[in-house]
């Protein structure tokens, strides 16, 4: 056994230095890396049968982190241009962060106007989006419970408010494995312009072993840290110097019989070796055509970043990659000042590379089994939140925690769909509200799981995403 | 009034007659319609049910889950849950839930049946009453206890005790009689004659602008009518003692609570009598034997001698033995000698730096505060890691090393003490132990009392965990669902944290300016000022010699400058008229404001041309210019060597705390009973009160913690000394004999040798608590000196080594492969102590310590920021401390191989200990080999290792120069370098490298 499958591993790499990729060398890869997965049970990333039938394989989550304004995006409130200039921040100064810096109420900048079939409204900063919105499901009664950033981001990421705990994509994998065994289960592309708030907590494993992790891929340059040799030794040395190692290895393994973990070092070396090629593969978007680049507006500001992820995302849940989270550096989202530039500069980043995603995913088939989830972690308030100057034309909005918008699409969602209402200002979500709790148990319904039945055993305590206070999946916008 | 409430009364009761006779005749015949007017007499009906099915655990005496419905007050409160009735609505009713569903009675036998279940649910249908409402509103009688609350929450933040704002302290009913500048806050009976009502009714009060600058929240209506209404009343106070153990027996943990194993004092055991008496080297061999006799097995061979060399070096040192050691240990023939090298290793200072970070792991330690993006820094947290590694080095005993960390500042009077000694300061240093949990409470949106209490309750989680091996946040919500800890028990020991730790009375952690939006709380942070008299010495010594040489050279400067000025002066003077010199000299001798009126007109005209400062001085003098810039290169060089004043990172009792309730769900919106400060029940004997005294006559401490510090080391103590032996074993074994080793609790793993545990925590306390002792005891065992080989029968009747048939193959953790890295190649800078060593993050986010000429220190003194941990840390499973880590993991995983192949700092490494083979073994191919074997695997190659190293040495070789010369830059001397740097990297990838045998 340990000599065929050391056959394998040398054809691979003569191979692999050809050029061969793809599904048959995937196929060719996968028995091996089943074979020599940890011993555990339930702690490896072997592809696991949900608890009943799937409607999505894969999820691309588009995390806004900062908190895009719902009322100025995809929520219009008539009665803010009503009530414009009227003062309101006495009703609700215990939800400030910045009370001096308190205005009026605020009118959306924006115009809207309604598209689709469905006729959802969707304001003129998005105009690729409202080309698709009869693929969407709207979300508009979401609520979170702290209105600060940090609290508020571990919330929508793991279901509780600190740090420490798994997060949804770390989850989804501890559930179903991968289909992929050369490629990370669960994928963060995060902006090469900088981090989101909390950094890498963001896809941390937490009590979860730490293979469920989320692993970041660049999206220029070396993918996953340390994949490429700092060295820029020659393929031969490395070649040389892997061919020692594995003889030293095996040697130190044979005098160590019946001792399951030396295997699985050795094996985590081929699949190290494995990754550095298919990840760099997978990454190499000069595969696509012209046509496709466009569509994301590649090769063209202020796309092109955002675009090349969205574009990778494709290609990653193409080759079976189970969770991909794509983030926007800082807080473009957090519109403090300046709404009227600022939230368009944020749109004008993301706009069409989302709306190609959803159309290039629709196109190859792959949006029958992707689910592709938008939102950040709070909403904006109907008040204006003003510059120290006091110039209300710079003017923006504070943090909401009582109402935000976001939207699903693709496998198992009833697209024109919008769920759930703000009150008339857009303060609170009113009507249907949805919890974050609601939100996970939903996005984990429609990847075959119950949010009840998907926990580990803690001291004694089952411990679940949505937590032990309950979670309700929102039937309303499946299909 | 009198006779026309009584004839009131009268008729409700008549009413309540009567609608029971209704009940029974509905019962017999008619369908029950919802919400029909036919309900339930409580006296007669309801009643009697909950006190035959109930009253046991919940009514009076006892009220498990702190739920009494022996009252309708107890009722309308509710337990831990929350109310259990809501009136008119079953369906919401938790009470109705649980007996409905059948999860109330617990026993099977004394569920309610149909019937009952429908007297309870039209009662509450009904509106839940009890009797006359006169004996309702008595029985839900408003009084201090459920205003302070609303007080704490919403008000004492600035009308406190401290703070006192326009001299007001609400915390007491005298304190809002005696009022503040604007008179009397309360007037007894009159709510709205009162400041305090009127000011809240009209939202001045707390004032909506300041409520964030104080992490208060706004008190809502429901909130000031309660306050309203308990002055209506006339302000009562009710006499109510905090709920502590009495000599009373504890009627919500009983004694067949305390049955379980853990929660008893360990027994003394006998020894067993194995047949392998051969194999036994000290008593831990005989209780190994026995149970791997019982299985028809026996303890392995013992492992080679120069293998256990290696083995007791990483477990007590984290780093292989140098060749010198090796040659030395191999040499020793005599007797005793592997006996000695413990004793050597015991004495290492190496020993409290491996140790120190398995104590680190527990206490959660890190060098930043957390959940915050900005990650404040926690600049003086080292010397807690410090204290730590030389406590162990110096053997401190177990109990002091816990008394210290718990209660170190109620130790000795640190305020008052003439000189602060090591001793003192160690005190304050090491409850930093206390102040470990991540902590965002120095921003004021991140600093709510609810988010102060999350810091708390982490503490708590690592105290329990760590020291008591107990689950206790469990008990935060609820009474926990496995052990005997009541909601209670847990609110009792929040309350001994309370003059250290008072949500309502915090201190912020210390923040530096430029980091985002912060408190104004003027309260002070979290720093002592009390480091050894001799460091505050040598600190004060140092900025005084900095002022005394920047004075010097200042005054030297002046001097030369006064000389100069007035040269130029002459020189100046001397072009104008000579009639004018006398007075222009006067004026400009004379201060501006006391000029006579020509000396002003002078001023006017010719004091800008001859008032000479140092800046028209250098424009003129280039010489002088020359040595003024130099002298200010000087003062800046100086003034950089100025540093911060020392200070201790420190938890220490500030007296006076606030009240203590129960919160229910762990909610402090939703107070239940007052409670006092007290130890988990079911681990004493539940009849004897728990004594706090002030811990010197005079002190304002409490002593709260000092109580807890000395029962927790108290020699019978059942988890102590139990929890603590267990890791020690742990470490050695790669498991505990409790497997969960922070959870002893029911739904922990029971020990795999009961005895064992038991006896070497006894063995501990009998020996004054020294740790070394028992890491003697352990290694020079039989059990420990077992080889690692697993033979086919061990798999098939020990698989997962649980009987100890054999010793485990251990993976090298984070801090031992990376400090074994930089020893092996030469690189390692054994510096101990200070501050902690910095990290550089590269643009891809690679986390990589900051070396210096010296090398790298040990990875125990690189600064661990909880958003930049060392990439090597993450990869090789170090713990995210959330908020503490009580067992790492042991992950397989490819990013571990990737940084090991590829990161540039092992190949940097690599190179270095290429060159150290080089320096040490000359350039003959096989010495080097057999060198690189030595320092690295403790041992030297097989015939076969050498020849695989010298063919590899010579392709790598041959490749290097081909290379090299397709580069253009042929170089022999460089090909050779690198090829056995290559070899060198490769071995540092080697399995032989990361598991010890």
């Amino acid at each position: 056994m340990a000599e065929s499958t050391q056959v394998n591993r040398r054809s691979f790499f003569q191979r692999a230095s050809t050029g061969l990729h793809g599904a048959a060398l995937a196929y060719l890869l996968a028995g091996e890396a089943r074979a020599d997965a940890s011993a555990s049970p339930h702690l490896d990333l072997k592809p696991r049968s949900p608890h009943f039938e799937p409607k999505a394989r894969s999820v691309i989550h588009l995390f806004m982190n900062g908190g895009p304004s719902q009322m100025d995006l995809f929520d219009p409130k008539p009665m803010l241009d009503r009530h414009h200039g009227e003062s309101y921040v006495d009703k609700i100064s215990g939800e400030l962060e910045f009370v001096k810096d308190a205005g009026a109420l605020m009118r959306s900048p924006y115009k809207f106007k309604q598209f689709g079939k469905c006729g959802a409204p969707v304001s003129e900063v998005m105009p690729h989006l409202a080309g698709v919105v009869d693929d969407l499901a709207f979300i508009r009664s979401m609520y979170t419970t702290n209105l600060t950033h940090e609290p508020a981001v571990y919330l929508i990421q793991s279901g509780k408010m600190g740090p420490g705990r798994p997060t949804l994509g770390a989850w989804v994998v501890y559930g179903l494995g991968s289909e992929n065994q050369n490629l990370p289960a669960y994928v963060v592309l995060d902006d090469p312009k900088g981090m989101p708030v909390n950094g890498v907590e963001n896809w941390e494993a937490g009590f979860l072993p730490p293979n469920f992790q989320g692993t970041r891929f660049r999206s220029t340059g070396s993918p996953i840290l340390n994949l490429k040799d700092d060295a820029n030794r020659p393929n031969e040395i490395v070649g040389m110097e892997r061919d020692l190692l594995s003889r030293l290895d095996q040697i130190h393994k044979q005098a160590r019989p019946r001792q399951p973990s030396l295997d699985a070092r050795i094996a985590s070396y081929g699949l190290a070796a494995r990754m550095q090629l298919e990840a760099t593969d997978a990454l190499d978007i000069s595969k696509e055509s012209q046509e496709t680049r466009d569509l994301y507006g590649i090769g063209r500001e202020p796309t092109d970043s955002y675009g090349r992820r969205c574009l990778i995302a494709r290609r990653l849940v193409e080759r079976g990659v189970r969770f991909v989270q794509l983030y926007i550096n800082a807080q473009i989202w957090d519109t403090h000042t300046s709404l009227s530039s600022d939230l368009k500069t944020a749109c004008d980043r993301t706009d069409q590379p989302v709306a190609a995603l959803l159309k290039d995913l629709k196109r190859r088939g792959l949006l029958d089994s992707t689910l592709v989830v938008w939102g950040g972690e709070f909403g904006r308030l109907p008040i204006a939140q003003l510059p120290p100057d006091k110039n209300e034309k710079r003017a923006g909005r504070d943090h909401n925690k009582n109402a935000f918008c976001t939207w699903m699409a693709g496998a198992g969602i009833k697209g024109g769909t919008t769920h759930g209402a703000t009150d008339e200002l857009g303060l609170n979500a009113v009507e249907n509200r949805v919890s974050v709790a609601d939100w996970h148990a939903t996005i984990l319904h429609l990847l075959g799981l119950h949010h009840e039945q998907l926990f580990i055993d803690l001291n004694g305590l089952k411990e679940k995403l949505t937590g032990v206070n309950g979670a309700r999946i929102v039937k309303e916008i499946l299909s | 009034m009198g006779r026309l409430f009584s004839s009131i009364h009268l008729l409700l009761v008549i009413a309540s007659l009567v609608s029971a006779r209704e009940i029974a005749r509905a019962d017999d015949a008619a369908p029950k319609t919802r919400g029909s007017s036919t309900s339930p007499s409580f006296p007669e009906a309801v009643r009697p049910l909950l006190e035959s099915k109930c009253f046991r655990c919940h009514g009076g005496s006892t009220i498990k889950a702190e739920l009494d419905l022996s009252t309708l007050h107890g009722m309308k409160k509710g337990g831990e849950s929350g109310p259990v009735i809501v009136p008119g609505d079953p369906g919401q009713s938790l009470l109705y839930e649980k007996i409905h569903k059948g999860e109330m009675p617990p026993g099977k036998n004394d569920r309610l049946d149909v019937t009952e279940v429908d007297i309870i649910k039209r009662w509450i249908e009904s509106g839940a009453k009890t009797g006359p409402e006169s004996e309702e509103a008595s029985q839900v009688a408003i009084n201090q206890h459920d205003v302070l609350p609303i007080l704490l929450r919403h008000c004492t933040y600035c009308h406190g005790p401290r703070q006192k704002e326009g001299n007001l302290d609400l915390t007491t009913r005298a304190g809002m009689l005696r009022g503040g500048k604007s008179g009397p806050a309360l007037v007894p009976g009159s709510p709205d004659q009162s400041l305090m009502i009127k000011r809240m009714r009209l939202g001045q009060m707390p004032p909506p602008k300041l409520l964030v600058e104080g992490s208060v929240k706004p008190a809502d209506a429901g909130e000031t009518e309660i306050l309203a209404k308990w002055i209506a009343n006339g302000a009562p106070e009710a006499a109510i003692a905090p709920d502590v153990a009495s000599t009373t027996p504890d009627p919500l943990v009983s004694d067949k609570d305390r049955e379980f194993w853990a929660f008893k004092s360990p027994k003394p055991v006998s020894l067993p009598v194995v047949s392998a008496r051969n194999r036994v080297r000290n008593p831990i061999d005989s209780f190994i034997l026995q149970k791997l006799e019982a299985k028809g097995l026996s303890l392995a061979t013992e492992a080679d001698r120069m293998i256990l060399l290696r083995r007791a070096y990483f477990d007590l040192t984290g780093l292989p033995p140098e060749p010198a050691e090796i040659e030395r240990f191999r040499n020793d023939i005599a007797p005793g000698a592997y006996e000695r090298l413990i004793d050597r290793l015991l004495a290492s200072p190496r020993y409290g730096e491996r140790w120190g970070r398995y104590w680190l792991d527990l206490a959660g330690y890190a060098d930043s505060e957390g959940k915050r993006e900005q990650d404040l820094p926690r600049p003086q947290a080292w010397r807690y890691r410090d204290y730590v590694i030389k406590s162990l080095n110096s053997d401190k005993p177990y109990d002091r090393f816990l008394r210290e960390q718990l209660a170190g500042d109620e130790l000795a009077d640190y305020e008052h003490a003439p000189e602060i000694t090591e001793e003192l300061a160690d005190n304050l240093i090491a409850t930093g132990f206390l102040r470990m949990a991540p902590d965002a409470t120095w921003a004021n949106i991140t600093g709510y009392a609810t988010d102060r209490l999350d810091v708390i309750a982490d503490e708590i989680d690592i105290l329990g965990s760590a020291v008591m091996g107990l689950t206790m946040k469990c008990a935060r919500c609820h009474s926990h669902k496995f052990d005997p800890i009541p909601h209670r028990d847990y609110y009792r020991l929040l309350a001994i944290f309370k003059g250290a730790y008072d949500e309502y009375d915090w201190l912020r952690p210390d923040v530096r300016q430029g980091l985002g939006p912060i408190s104004l709380d003027i309260r002070g942070g979290r720093l002592l000022p009390q480091v050894t008299s001799a460091e505050r010495h040598t600190w004060e010594a140092n900025e005084e010699r900095i002022t005394r040489e920047a004075s010097t050279i200042r005054a030297k400067l002046e001097s030369k400058q006064n000389v100069l000025i007035a040269k130029y002066l002459e020189k100046r003077l001397g072009d104008l008229p000579a009639v004018l010199r006398d007075d222009l000299k006067a004026m400009l001798a004379t201060p501006a404001e006391k000029r006579d009126a020509i000396q002003k007109y002078l001023a006017t005209k010719f004091e800008k041309e001859l008032r000479i400062d140092r800046t028209a001085l250098k424009a003129i003098d280039a010489a002088f210019k020359q040595e003024s810039d130099q002298a200010d290169a000087k003062l800046t060089a100086l003034e950089a060597k100025r540093q911060e004043a020392p200070k201790i990172q420190a938890l220490w009792d500030r007296g006076a705390p606030s009240p203590t309730y129960i919160y229910k769900r762990g909610d402090l919106n939703t107070p239940g009973r007052l409670v006092g400060p007290g130890v988990p029940s079911m681990l004493t004997d539940g009849k004897t009160p728990f004594d706090v005294k002030p811990p010197w006559p005079g002190a304002k401490s409490t002593g709260r913690r000092l109580a807890f510090a000395n029962w927790i080391t108290r020699p019978d103590h059942p988890l102590t000394a139990r929890v603590a032996v267990n890791r020690l074993w742990q470490h050695h074994f790669g498991k505990g004999i409790v497997k969960s080793t922070g959870n002893f609790g029911k739904a922990g793993i029971p020990p795999t040798h009961p005895e064992l545990l038991d006896w070497l925590a006894q063995e501990f306390v009998k020996g004054g608590w020294k740790s070394k002792a028992i890491h003697r005891l352990i290694m020079t065992s039989a059990t420990y000196r077992q080889s690692s080989s697993v033979t086919a029968e061990q798999t098939k009747l020990d698989t997962d080594n649980a009987l100890y048939s054999r010793m485990p193959l251990v993976r090298l953790d984070a801090e031992a492969l990376y400090d074994t890295l930089l020893l092996i190649s030469g690189r390692l800078d054994d510096k101990q102590f200070g501050p902690a060593d910095p990290v550089e993050v590269r643009s891809d986010g690679l986390v990589t310590p900051k070396g210096t000429r010296q090398g790298w220190r040990r990875m125990i003194y690189v600064r661990q920021s909880r958003k930049q941990i060392p990439t090597h840390l993450e990869n090789f499973d170090y713990p995210q401390m959330n908020p503490n880590c009580i067992e790492r993991r042991d992950s397989i995983v490819a990013p571990q191989a990737l940084e090991l192949m590829n990161a540039g700092m092992v190949h940097e490494l690599g190179g270095q200990f290429a060159k150290r083979l080089e320096r040490e073994a000359g350039k003959t191919r096989a010495a080097q080999i057999d060198r690189a074997y030595l320092i690295a695997l403790s041992r030297l190659p097989s015939d076969e290792e050498r020849q695989i190293g010298l063919e590899a040495l010579d392709r790598l070789t041959k490749q290097w120069t081909q290379t090299l010369a397709a580069s253009g830059k042929p170089d022999p001397g460089l090909a050779a370098e690198k090829s056995l740097a290559t070899y060198c990297h490769a071995i540092m990838n080697s399995a032989g490298l990361l598991y010890i045998d």
